[in-house]
């Protein structure tokens, strides 16, 4: 983590698209808060998705280097920070599992681990929701829907690859990201989670 | 007629399809043709573009694990950031490219403005870091800015605008320190602020600051060659760039 005197007091409440600003002027103080703010999601979900924490650190300093090069990318009329950050993390970190060698690895960790530990992606994703109400509003999708999502985000699959691994038609699965992920804003939205740009 | 009746079912059947797409869009969950098509569908499509971010925030809320990052990660980033990026004084504006910005009309109704009242100057080079003046902030602003007005290798501006009758003056010394006494200006809304801005030497325009709401005389700093300064008008805090040319205060040297 950044030391506190890296993170001059005046940013601390700054807004993001606030801190943007600054980082777009060389302050890196403003950078060391926007880590202090969201390292700690980058990095679970690029562990998460990687399940290798070297090649997760490697993501997040990529993703955290981008933002000091290209701060004009984050539009905030378009969405929060963090989402912004984590859709560039889920991007990076699907790339990587989507290339050979990061797919072999990875599929030879998770079979010992599923050997070891009785690995199971349901429980994984419980442990990843942000609080009960995250977990409550995922319950009240269908299971196809839960299924379809949590391979397609957490598993780093296409829709595609899902359909195959569940059985199912491709537009079936596709209907069901989708679907599932309105069911899940609207849930979230109705017991007060703010999501986003709302 | 049924032609295009067979073209209006096509396009509608493509909407449909690239609709279904969207979720799997925001979850990288597609191939790269189908990311093509969607990504096309999105620049023309305002509704589906708000759905993807839409979906993208749900993510967010499922990604967020709790876990906080490894300790020694922030002090490697620093250390590469340190590595590339020059070593500026604390008001330096970043230069924010314009080629490779994703929304060129609306710099492109901004820079042709600027570089027009920049056509007739007298181009000014400045070189920071050469001499520092280091009495200068701890004098008072007003005073600061009297002795840069006064100094003869100093250039000053007057930045005005067709759409108001205010007006505001700008200094900048030899050594890049640059002053603006803004005082004038009708005082803006808490959602507003006062942007300023400045084309240097490669016709970028770059931002130079944010002046708030209700600015008095503030500072600033740049480095190269600048030919024109505006003032813009924008939504608070301030934008990166890609300033607004609405009402925007301009002064060429």
């Amino acid at each position: 983590m950044p030391r506190t005197d890296d993170v001059r007091r005046e940013y601390t409440d700054a807004s993001d698209a606030a801190l943007v600003v600054s980082i777009g002027r060389y302050q890196q103080a403003a950078l060391a808060e926007a880590y202090r703010r969201h390292a700690g999601a980058t990095f679970g979900l690029a562990k998460r998705l990687l399940n290798d924490h070297a090649r997760a650190e490697e993501v997040v300093q990529e993703v955290f280097v981008r933002l000091w090069n290209e701060p004009s990318r984050y539009d905030p009329e378009r969405g929060t920070l963090r989402s912004f950050l984590l859709a560039h993390t889920h991007g990076r970190s699907v790339d990587l599992i989507r290339a050979d060698v990061a797919r072999r690895t990875r599929e030879e960790k998770e079979a010992r681990q599923q050997a070891d530990g009785g690995y199971d992606i349901a429980h994984e994703v419980w442990d990843l929701a942000l609080a009960g109400h995250v977990r409550d509003a995922m319950e009240t999708l269908q299971q196809g829907e839960r299924e379809a999502i949590e391979l397609a985000y957490f598993g780093g699959l296409t829709y595609k690859e899902a359909a195959d691994q569940l059985g199912e038609p491709e537009g079936t699965v596709k209907s069901r990201i989708r679907s599932g992920l309105k069911k899940l804003r609207i849930e979230l939205q109705q017991v007060g989670v703010s999501v986003g740009t709302d | 007629m049924s032609e295009e009746m067979d073209d209006m079912a096509g396009n509608q059947g493509d909407t449909y399809e690239l609709d279904e797409l969207l979720g799997a869009y925001a979850l990288d969950a597609v191939d790269a043709d189908e990311k093509r098509r969607v990504e096309d569908y999105l620049e023309v499509n305002p509704r589906a573009s708000a759905e993807v971010q839409a979906h993208r925030e749900v993510a967010t809320m499922l990604a967020f694990t709790g876990m906080d990052a490894p300790d020694d990660l922030w002090g490697r980033i620093a250390g590469e950031i340190g590595e590339m990026a020059p070593p500026p004084g604390p008001e330096l504006a970043k230069v924010m490219s314009m080629d490779d910005h994703p929304r060129r009309r609306r710099i492109a109704t901004v820079a042709p403005w600027l570089m027009s009242a920049a056509a007739a100057a007298v181009v000014i080079f400045v070189a920071i870091g050469l001499a520092d003046r280091a009495d200068a902030p701890n004098q008072p602003m007003a005073s600061a800015f009297e002795i840069a007005r006064a100094d003869r290798d100093s250039v000053s501006t007057t930045l005005v605008s067709e759409a108001s009758t205010a007006s505001a003056e700008a200094v900048i010394d030899q050594d890049g320190h640059g002053f603006v006494a803004a005082r004038d200006l009708p005082t803006l809304p808490d959602d507003q602020t006062y942007q300023l801005w400045g084309v240097v030497d490669d016709g970028q325009v770059i931002s130079l600051g944010i002046l708030g709401p209700n600015p008095e005389i503030e500072t600033f700093t740049v480095e190269g060659a600048v030919s024109a300064l505006a003032i813009t008008i924008e939504r608070a805090p301030g934008v990166i760039a890609d300033g607004n040319p609405d009402g925007a205060f301009v002064g060429a040297f």
